[in-house]
């Protein structure tokens, strides 16, 4: 089967519970707001495809499944990851204090090159905001991310988060490309093609 | 923040090892609540993987009466020559430098590439969390030196190890192997049963390479093997080649430590609460609404069903705890065996060791950076064998010098230890389900197996880890993301959704 991407990135949501991940999360994938998202349809990833100068970017977003609750998030789910969206919510002074944990767990567990970004979610709710736009701005700075409002809700700088990110990873893999890097791969299982037993036999009748 | 915890689980699982992992998975899947709990701070209990850093310390650890893990230690080897030409001279602090790039197993396993896990894994769609590495090179010893034993049909073409008569007889016996079962009467087989396997290949005449080809390697035997066990055996590896790479092998790429993770990982987005670094102090049975009442954290919980590891308190206290398994664990700057076997960087290898009498095997588990378990220039050597004794040094020590006394192998750091398992059942709490502690096998089928029985004993008529939908079928319709667009979803999915409503609507109506 061919390809329909050029390119495949996975992007990782980390943040406190209650951040709007999922909603941020299915309003890029699915342009679709809603606040009574259930856990149990299963669902861990979302994928949509994108295309940035002339590329198709195939972007696969792994939401937390509530592991991060009690910071009980697998090194598994770091594995792999290129880029990651740290959100934090601009009505919850705590979630923005804990960005800085979060970005510790990522340095233990996720690779060093991995391209991160800074969200600061529910910037609709204007009223209630206890996170300044330049503590936002100030804290990415610090750590030399890039940073944006979003607002899920009202779906402001969602899709422009991602995008910037996506051309950020694009634009280091097209760079280690160049250097002639080429990453090292291993085997996603796959269903196997219901084979008879005689398929050990059939690849060569010389013997 | 532990206070937001719900007070009522259908399954609380205490130990986040590989078959409680398994359950708590196939509970969640099946809409059970489910809370995961266990005392460490990491996942897989004795079933980790260690950072170098995170390994030392836990073989620090002081040994309690119930721990799984004990008689740890581990050395650190200066290198008599320090090597000039070398970009990279690897010694204490130079591998600590690089701890995080390590992945060190405990309780390292292979896969075969259609055995029962990576069965399972598809299965259930947890396969998308995982990815593997093909084991490069199934070795064995001979005339005291490690070789490669051909697997596919191309290697046995290939092979210098193996004359042309070799190569005519190996693959006879392996086509025979094959066939076998599809037609029982074949006389040529009936002999043999209820005798050994090894009488059976020594009948066909094979040379004594071809037979410790098939007897260490391909089917994996004994001398007391019967010819049953053998030719199933055979036939599980010839089943495995072919799929993926040139072994019917698979390791775990980051070792084996994420395998439980994974299951953990779809427990939680089926719903499954997680909370680590979290006892349990103490287990009762409410006899008025036959639930357990757990208390941990000053907190009480009520679960229906409780499974827990062997090792976690309090259902482990005053159970005595015997040797289970003794393990090797070394990294090395060097490969073990020849170039042949450690091409471009060194290979993935396994090698199964017997000792001089064949009565005691052990296996070793070469892993190089292609895993992601090490950095690009070391070398991880996993030794497992059966416990005989509290002093997993001396159990090892036959197979360590098979392989260490001839070799130019540079070990930078040795360690050893032993994973017990209880010698009995706890009296402390009946109708709780313990989880066997790992066995020596070079598969998860036993473990699988344990997860499945126990599963079963819970949810008699359940489903054990049915598939997942793949997220691009479950489709969201607008703004309602309960409204899954059936006519997308595939056969089994719509099924399931079928009886899924057909359940609520039950429900409504006893309301």
């Amino acid at each position: 089967m061919a390809k329909t991407y050029d390119y495949l990135f996975k992007l990782l949501l980390i943040g406190d519970s209650g951040v709007g991940k999922t909603c941020i999360l299915f309003r890029f994938s699915e342009d679709a707001f809603n606040t009574t998202f259930i856990s149990t349809i299963g669902i861990d990833f979302k994928i949509r495809t994108i295309e940035l100068d002339n590329k198709k970017i195939k972007l696969q977003i792994w939401d937390t499944a509530g592991q991060e609750r009690f910071r009980t998030i697998t090194t598994a789910y770091y594995r792999g990851a290129m880029g990651i969206m740290l959100v934090y919510d601009i009505t919850q002074e705590k979630s923005f204090e804990n960005i800085k944990n979060w970005i510790r767990n990522i340095e233990e567990n996720a690779s060093a090159d991995v391209e991160k970004m800074l969200l600061g979610n529910k910037c609709e709710l204007t009223d209630k905001r206890q996170v300044s736009k330049e503590r936002g701005e100030q804290l990415a700075i610090e750590y030399g991310i890039k940073f944006m409002e979003t607002s899920a809700k009202a779906s402001i700088n969602v899709e422009e988060a991602f995008l910037t990110l996506a051309s950020d990873i694009k634009a280091k893999t097209e760079k280690r490309m160049e250097a002639n890097n080429p990453p090292k791969g291993g085997h996603q299982l796959k269903p196997m093609d219901s084979r008879t037993k005689d398929s050990w036999l059939s690849r060569c009748s010389l013997l | 923040m532990l206070d937001d915890l719900p007070e009522q689980f259908d399954l609380v699982v205490i130990g986040t090892g590989f078959t409680e992992s398994c359950i708590a998975a196939a509970g969640s899947r099946i809409g059970k609540s489910v809370l995961h709990l266990d005392s460490n701070e990491y996942y897989g209990d004795v079933w980790s993987s260690f950072s170098m850093d995170a390994l030392c310390a836990r073989l620090d650890q002081e040994v309690e009466p119930h721990s799984a893990l004990r008689n740890a230690r581990y050395t650190w080897h200066s290198m008599e020559k320090e090597s000039e030409t070398d970009a990279q001279s690897w010694n204490r602090d130079s591998v600590l430098a690089k701890s995080r790039r390590f992945s060190l197993d405990l309780c390292p396993r292979i896969l075969y590439a259609a055995g029962e896990l990576v069965q399972l894994l598809i299965k259930s769609n947890i396969c998308r969390y995982a990815e593997f590495r093909a084991v490069d090179h199934v070795c064995m010893r001979h005339n005291g030196e490690i070789v490669s034993v051909p697997c596919s049909r191309s290697d046995v073409f290939n092979t210098k190890t193996l004359t042309i008569v070799e190569k005519r007889l190996l693959m006879k016996f392996l086509t025979a192997c094959n066939d076998y079962g599809e037609d029982k009467c074949n006389e040529d087989s009936l002999e043999f049963r209820g005798r050994t396997f090894l009488e059976y290949l020594q009948a066909q005449r094979v040379t004594e390479k071809i037979s410790s080809c098939v007897m260490q390697a391909i089917a994996m035997c004994g001398p007391s093997t019967s010819f049953e066990e053998g030719m199933q055996r055979t036939q599980r590896f010839l089943g495995s080649l072919g799929r993926y790479g040139n072994t019917p092998f698979l390791f775990p790429m980051y070792g084996c430590g994420e395998l439980p993770q994974c299951f953990c990982r779809l427990c939680a987005v089926y719903g499954g609460i997680y909370c680590l670094k979290r006892a349990v102090d103490d287990i009762a049975l409410d006899s008025n609404s036959n639930e357990f009442l757990l208390s941990s954290a000053g907190k009480t919980l009520r679960a229906k069903n409780v499974v827990s590891a062997p090792g976690y308190t309090p259902v482990s206290k005053g159970i005595e705890l015997k040797p289970h398994i003794s393990r090797g664990l070394f990294i090395s700057s060097s490969p073990l065996g020849n170039e042949e076997l450690n091409k471009g960087g060194g290979g993935v290898n396994l090698l199964r060791l017997l000792d001089n009498e064949g009565g005691r095997e052990a296996f070793l588990i070469q892993l190089s950076h292609y895993t992601g378990a090490c950095p690009e220039g070391l070398y991880i050597f996993h030794l497992t064998t059966p416990a005989l004794s509290e002093d997993p040094a001396s159990d090892l020590a036959i197979f360590t010098s098979q392989l260490f006394d001839q070799s130019d192998a540079q070990i930078i750091f040795s360690s050893y230890f032993t994973i017990a398992a209880q010698s009995s059942k706890s009296p402390a709490a009946e109708h709780i389900y313990y989880t066997d502690p790992p066995t020596y096998e070079l598969d998860y089928d036993a473990a699988i197996a344990n997860a499945r029985d126990i599963f079963g004993k819970m949810f008699p008529d359940a489903d054990f880890l049915p598939r997942a939908p793949d997220p691009e079928e479950i489709v969201v319709d607008g703004e309602d993301p309960s409204a899954l667009n059936e006519h997308t979803l595939p056969e089994d999915l719509r099924a399931q959704l079928h009886d899924m409503q057909q359940a609520t609507q039950e429900m409504d109506i006893q309301e």
